[in-house]
């Protein structure tokens, strides 16, 4: 497969948005763990589900997270398939699988997201 | 690798891989790249067991906080504790990544391993602290 690919097309690309997402997941993961950790029942309780989805700029937030996290592993996990020579079916197969999984699971998610009415609680925290 | 064992430099062995893996003497970068690995793949695992998690929000307040129940729980506490510790290498060590890339980060990279395992160990004690407050106030009890 990677046999007759031009100089053009060595990865390079795909490296650094690896880069530039990876340091994206960390300013997020930052704010989701606060967000979510700030006490038990901020990440495990339906009313503050509510309460933060109620915000339009939260679920954009929620969204792009997902999709970068989702981008950004599978990416990852396409490069170590990258470091074991395999057939070119063999690829076709893992690219097809990763974006099958890859976008059946952002779906789903984004879906989830979509299903929360917007409502907020002042009940609770 | 010294410098004059180019000679040494077999072709690629897919069968011996985990052998060969095994084989040689590992320096900080070779462990970095290592667990960098393992934890990558856990993650990508976990947002999928994540999604899948969150899915009883569609079916409203009963459902999600019954199954959030289970998750409240020490065990799953303790499992999402470990949780963070994947997160937090993978985060240190995807900084040193691009340190390295994009900031001369080469020079240092071994420095910079030593030091993602001495930020990493201590945000792993202090969210343990805040994770099990209650628990922890219990036992000064």
């Amino acid at each position: 497969m990677f046999k007759y690919q031009s100089t053009k097309s060595t990865g390079s690309k795909s490296w650094v948005i690896q880069r530039v997402t990876g340091v994206a997941l960390v300013i997020l993961m930052i704010g989701h763990y606060i967000l979510m950790h700030y006490n038990p029942d901020s990440g495990h309780t339906y009313g503050a589900v509510l309460n933060r989805m109620s915000y339009s700029w939260y679920r954009i937030i929620d969204i792009s997270f997902l999709i970068l996290g989702m981008y950004h592993g599978l990416n990852g996990v396409w490069g170590i398939f990258r470091d074991y020579k395999l057939k070119t079916w063999q690829n076709y197969t893992v690219i097809a699988l990763l974006l099958i999984f890859g976008l059946a699971f952002v779906a789903w998610g984004i879906s989830i997201i979509f299903s929360i009415p917007y409502i907020h609680t002042t009940s609770a925290h | 690798m010294s410098q004059n064992n180019y000679s040494k430099i077999k072709t690629f062995d897919q069968r011996g891989w985990v052998k060969e893996n095994l084989s040689y003497k590992k320096d900080p970068g070779s462990w970095a790249w290592i667990l960098h690995r393992i934890t990558g793949i856990a993650l990508i695992g976990y947002l999928f067991l994540h999604i899948y998690s969150l899915s009883p929000l569609t079916q409203g307040e009963a459902a999600f906080n019954d199954k959030m129940k289970s998750f409240t729980s020490p065990f799953f506490m303790f499992i999402e504790w470990l949780l963070f510790a994947f997160v937090l290498f993978h985060s240190l060590n995807g900084i040193r990544i691009v340190l390295v890339d994009w900031a001369d980060g080469a020079k240092y990279q071994k420095s910079l391993y030593v030091w993602s395992w001495i930020v990493g160990v201590v945000l792993f004690i202090m969210m343990g602290i805040v994770m099990f407050s209650y628990e922890i106030g219990l036992l000064a009890k």
